[in-house]
């Protein structure tokens, strides 16, 4: 019996393997925003970029008809949490023909290189891609060496 | 034609040609009695960088998305793309009153549909 487990435990890891294989395929290209949601689980929405330009973090989160009042930004140490809910629901009076929008409540949660001052933190949200700025805190921050 | 101006010629860069990849965005359709009703994902394209086109039916979206970058970028998941989406127009559209408006990253697009192609009655006249 024991044997029999080990086969199929085996054949789900070449299983998920392929997935992420299939995944990584799919998310590189960026082709169809359709298509590559179908494949393993829905967690990557928000879309995002993390940049580093020294003193700060930059992290952009694609974030289409989520309002600001709909959007939460937490921040814990280098813990970064970006939640939310998307309404795309029917308009008054309309009857739907295709859907193809998700509406749902979403999360994401980052944990970031370095340590980021919450205080200083700023987001804004333009035309759909939220921006925040996280500035390093003091002793993750890059420092001169002098040579003595 | 010397030897040294043909070496010259072949090496003049090649025409650059547009290299985003074509995504199409996610679309809910929506009609009521006065019009058909677009709403179409189109996260971080400034309003300029959106081209609707109607011809023959046709009615062409595209837009161009750039995401800006600074330093060194730990991950990224948004690219640079041109979204793209082509649908059919009924006829039964008032062409010349489309319009639309961007809010949030995305568009609504009113397609209204002419006075004239609301249901009518024939009459069955005797000979």
């Amino acid at each position: 019996m024991a044997h029999h487990w080990h086969d199929i435990h085996h054949l789900f890891g070449a299983m998920d393997f392929f997935r992420n294989q299939m995944n990584s395929l799919l998310q590189d290209a960026d082709r169809s925003y359709i298509t590559d949601r179908s494949w393993g689980i829905r967690d990557g929405f928000p879309r995002t970029n993390l940049s580093d330009t020294g003193d700060n973090l930059e992290l952009f989160a694609e974030v289409p008809g989520v309002s600001k009042e709909k959007l939460n930004v937490k921040i814990q140490g280098n813990y970064l949490e970006i939640s939310g809910t998307r309404l795309a629901a029917s308009p008054e009076g309309y009857t739907l023909h295709r859907n193809e929008r998700v509406s749902s409540s979403f999360s994401r949660s980052f944990t970031l290189p370095y340590e980021v001052d919450a205080t200083k933190v700023t987001a804004t949200l333009n035309d759909g891609i939220l921006k925040i700025v996280l500035p390093k805190s003091e002793a993750a921050k890059p420092r001169q060496v002098t040579i003595s | 034609m010397s030897e040294s101006e043909i070496i010259a010629r072949s090496e003049q860069p090649a025409d650059v040609v547009s290299q985003l990849p074509t995504v199409a965005p996610p679309v809910d359709t929506f009609e009521n009695e006065k019009e058909i009703l677009l709403h179409v994902d189109l996260p971080g394209v400034q309003k300029d960088a959106i081209v609707i086109n109607i011809d023959n039916g046709k009615l062409t979206l595209s837009a161009v998305r750039s995401v800006p970058t600074a330093g060194a970028q730990a991950w990224r998941e948004i690219a640079d793309v041109q979204f793209r989406r082509i649908f059919a127009v009924p006829q039964s559209i008032d062409v010349n009153n489309v319009r639309a408006e961007l809010k949030d990253g995305v568009l609504c697009l009113h397609l209204p549909k002419s006075e004239a192609a609301g249901p009518r009655q024939i009459e069955i006249t005797t000979g």
